[in-house]
C-alpha cells in the first residue's frame, strides 16, 4: 500500500504544529510534504528581532535539519494557487500539481493597510511577516520619529522595541480607546496615562485621511486635529484571513473556513488550523477567529491528530492575550468583554492595577488584568485567572468574597479545586511530549 | 517520577522553602524569585506551598513559540534560557499561575525540580514538601476549602 501522503500548506505555527504531531503518531508511516512560501519562522517572535535581543535566526522554527529529522520534503518558497477537491490535488504557483490524501490549510493572515492615500508610500510599513520586519529595521535610527497607525494588540507588540531603538513615538487610534479589542475603557486609561508618562504620544478618536511626502519625511493628515511629522510610519491597522487562494473551491468559507471538532472542513479530508480556521471558542462556544498562536499551536495538533489517523475532539481555543508596555502588564482572557456576564472590577489607580472578572451564576467566564510588572509577577494570578476561566470552575461562596477582594483570586482558585479539575486535562488526551524528541524512527 | 508532594497540614509558614527557592534559582535570598509560593489561609493561622505541578499537558511547553520549554530527565518541564525570548506567551498559557516571568533577566521563570534534587524539600523543616515517586496531586484543594470556611464565614 502507497504511504498516505499529506500535505500541509503554511509553515507557521499551526503547520509546524500539525507536523510535528503527526510524526509523534506515526513515527514517519506517512509521506509529509510542506508548501510554504516563506521558510518557518515564528511571527511573534519578531517583535524581539525588531528589538534587537534575539538574532534573526532566533526566529526560525524548522531549519532545513528539522525538516529532514520528521522527514518532510519541504516546497519552501512557493505558493499554493488552488486546490481540486473532486481529485485531490494542490495546485502551485510554479505549476506543480500534488496529489494528496489529506490537505492541511494553514496559510495564517496578513496586514492590511487602511485605505488612505499615501498608505503604500516608502518609509510607511507594516509589521507582520519576517521581510517587512527586516524593512521596519532598516527604516528607524535611533533618534527619528515614527508614528503607529492603530493601537491595537500587535501594535502593542512592538512598542517597547521602538522605544528601545530611541525613537520618538506616536500611537493614533481611530477608535476611542486604546487597545479596543484586548481590554475596557477604564483599563484603557490606565494604560494611556502610563505611556503619555513616560513620554509616548497617544491620540485617539482620530481618523488618518493622508501620508504625504514633506522634504524626504511624511505628514500624516488627520480628519481630526492637528497634522504629526514622522520619519517612519507603522500601520498596524488589522490584518485579514490568507484564503483568496481557494476562491472557487467547495471549501466551505466564513468568516474563515469552517470547521468541526476534529479540525475537519466540509470537505472530509480538508482540514484548516491556526488564523485562517473558524473554530470552536471554549468559552462561548461559538465559531470563532481568534488569530492569536495558542488557538493557533492547539489547532494545529489536533488537525495532525487526526489526519494521523486519530480521533481527537477538540473542546475548544481559549481568547487570551498578554503584552508589557514599558512595565506595565496588560492581559485578558476569555469572555472579557461579554455583555451579557456580571461583571465585577477593582482599580487601584495609584499603582496603577485594575482587575475584572466576568460572571455567568458562579463561573469566570472573562478576566482582565493590568499592573506593573513587579506586582504582577509577585503573584500567581496571571496564571490563575486563565485556569478559572478554562476550568470554568464553580466557585459557590467564594464569588461574594471575590467582590470585595478582587486582588486575592489565589485562595479562591485553590480552595474551589480548580487544580482538581484542571489536572487531568489535556488537548490530545495524552500527556504532552518536548517537540525535539519527536522524530522519525 | 518523583514529584513534589505538598502536605499543606504541616506547613508552618516559615518560608524556608521560599528562601531557599529563590537562592537555588537565582543566587539572591529574595521571596519574589522563588518559583514555590507560600499563600496565608484562615488570616495567617494556617499555610501552604503551591508550585507547579509537571502537570501532562505542559500547556507552558506546548504554547512557547519557539521550543524553549522541554522535558528534563526527572521529568521537570524546564526553559532552556538561551531560547527563552521573554514573550510570556506561556505565562498566560499555564492554568495554575506556575509559570513566572522575571523582570530582571526578561524571561520566564518555573520549577525545574531542581535537576532531581529539589531545595524547598531539602529547606522544609517539617516535611510539608517531599521530593517522592507519586502522582501529582491537587494538594491543597481540601485543605484550602476546610480552612477558608472560617474566612467566608466572617466575611459574611
Ligand atoms: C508582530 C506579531 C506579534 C504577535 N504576537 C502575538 C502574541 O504575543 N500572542 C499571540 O497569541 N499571537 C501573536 N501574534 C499572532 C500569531 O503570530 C499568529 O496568530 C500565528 O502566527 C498564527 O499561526 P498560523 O500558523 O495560523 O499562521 P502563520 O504563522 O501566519 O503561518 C502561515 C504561513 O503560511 C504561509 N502562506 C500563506 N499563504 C500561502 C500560500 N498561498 N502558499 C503557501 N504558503 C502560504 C505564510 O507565508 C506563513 O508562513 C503575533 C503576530 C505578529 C505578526
Ligand atoms: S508551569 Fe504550569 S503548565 Fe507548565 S508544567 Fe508547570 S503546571 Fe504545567
Ligand atoms: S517566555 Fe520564553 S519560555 Fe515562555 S513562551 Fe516565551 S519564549 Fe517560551
Amino acid at each position: 500500500m502507497a504511504r498516505t501522503r499529506h500535505v500541509i500548506v503554511g509553515g507557521g505555527t499551526a503547520g509546524m504544529n500539525a507536523i510535528s504531531t503527526i510524526r509523534r503518531y506515526d513515527r514517519g508511516a506517512s509521506e509529509i510534504i510542506l508548501v510554504a512560501d516563506e521558510r518557518p519562522y515564528s511571527r511573534m517572535v519578531l517583535p524581539y528581532y525588531l528589538k534587537g535581543s534575539i538574532s534573526e535566526s532566533h526566529v526560525f522554527t524548522a531549519p532545513p535539519t528539522r525538516l529532514r529529522t520528521l522527514d518532510v520534503e519541504p516546497f519552501i518558497g512557493r505558493r499554493a494557487v488552488g486546490v481540486d477537491t473532486q481529485i485531490n490535488t494542490l495546485m502551485l504557483d510554479d505549476g506543480t500539481e500534488l496529489p494528496y490524501d489529506n490537505l492541511l490549510i494553514a496559510t495564517g493572515s496578513s496586514a492590511v493597510r487602511a485605505p488612505v492615500a499615501g498608505a503604500d508610500g516608502s518609509g510607511v510599513h507594516s509589521f507582520w511577516t519576517l521581510e517587512q520586519a527586516q524593512g521596519v529595521i532598516r527604516g528607524i535610527t535611533p533618534g527619528c520619529s515614527v508614528v503607529l497607525v492603530g493601537a491595537g494588540f500587535i501594535a502593542f507588540t512592538i512598542l517597547n522595541s521602538i522605544l528601545a531603538l530611541n525613537a520618538q513615538l506616536t500611537v493614533v487610534e481611530i477608535a476611542p480607546q486604546i487597545l479596543p479589542r484586548m481590554i475596557d475603557a477604564t483599563g484603557a486609561d490606565v494604560v494611556t496615562r502610563w505611556l503619555q508618562e513616560r513620554g509616548v504620544t497617544v491620540r485617539t478618536g482620530v481618523q488618518l485621511n493622508a501620508i504625504e511626502d514633506a522634504d524626504g519625511r511624511k505628514r500624516l493628515r488627520f480628519r481630526q486635529g492637528e497634522d504629526v511629522m514622522a520619519d517612519q510610519v507603522i500601520m498596524a491597522t488589522g490584518i485579514r484571513t490568507n484564503l483568496d487562494w481557494l476562491e472557487g473551491s467547495d471549501i466551505t468559507i466564513n468568516r474563515g473556513i469552517v470547521v468541526d471538532a476534529h479540525m475537519r472542513s466540509n470537505v472530509p479530508n480538508v482540514y484548516a488550523a491556526g488564523d485562517v480556521a473558524e473554530g470552536r471558542d471554549a468559552v462561548t462556544g461559538e465559531a470563532a477567529l481568534h488569530a492569536i498562536e495558542p488557538t493557533a499551536m492547539e489547532h494545529g495538533r489536533i488537525a495532525g491528530a487526526n489526519m494521523a489517523g486519530q480521533s481527537q475532539t477538540y473542546r475548544g481555543s481559549l481568547l487570551m492575550n498578554i503584552v508589557e508596555v514599558l512595565g506595565l502588564e496588560i492581559a485578558s482572557f476569555g469572555a472579557w468583554d461579554d455583555a451579557d456576564a456580571e461583571v465585577m472590577s477593582a482599580l487601584r489607580p495609584e499603582r496603577p492595577a485594575y482587575r475584572k472578572l466576568l460572571w455567568h451564576d458562579d463561573r469566570i467566564t472573562g478576566a482582565m488584568i493590568l499592573g506593573p510588572a513587579r506586582d504582577i509577577w509577585a503573584t500567581n494570578d496571571v496564571g490563575i485567572l486563565k485556569g478559572l476561566v478554562q476550568s470554568g470552575v464553580s466557585l459557590r461562596d467564594w464569588k461574594s468574597y471575590l467582590r470585595g477582594n478582587l486582588f486575592d483570586v489565589k485562595r479562591a482558585f485553590i480552595a474551589a479545586g480548580a487544580t482538581g479539575r484542571l489536572l487531568p486535562q489535556t488537548v490530545l488526551g495524552r500527556p504532552s511530549v518536548a517537540a525535539e524528541s519527536v522524530a522519525v524512527q | 517520577m518523583k514529584v513534589l508532594r505538598i502536605t499543606p497540614q504541616r506547613c508552618t509558614g516559615c518560608m524556608r522553602c521560599e528562601i531557599a527557592c529563590s537562592y537555588e534559582q537565582s543566587g539572591v535570598f529574595q521571596p519574589a524569585k522563588s518559583v514555590i509560593r507560600i499563600s496565608p489561609f484562615e488570616a495567617h493561622t494556617s499555610y501552604a506551598p503551591y508550585t507547579c505541578t509537571q502537570c501532562d499537558e505542559a500547556w507552558c511547553m506546548v504554547a512557547c513559540p519557539v521550543n524553549a520549554i522541554t522535558i528534563s530527565p526527572v521529568g521537570a518541564k524546564i526553559i532552556l534560557n538561551d531560547l527563552c525570548v521573554g514573550c510570556k506567551l506561556c505565562t498566560i498559557a499555564c492554568p495554575y499561575g506556575t509559570m513566572f516571568y522575571d523582570p530582571d533577566t526578561a524571561k520566564a521563570t518555573k520549577c525545574n525540580l531542581c535537576g532531581g534534587a529539589p531545595a524547598c524539600a531539602t529547606a522544609c523543616p517539617t516535611q510539608a514538601i517531599e521530593y517522592v515517586e507519586a502522582e501529582s496531586a491537587d494538594w491543597l484543594g481540601s485543605f484550602a476549602a476546610e480552612r477558608a470556611e472560617t474566612q467566608l464565614a466572617q466575611q459574611a
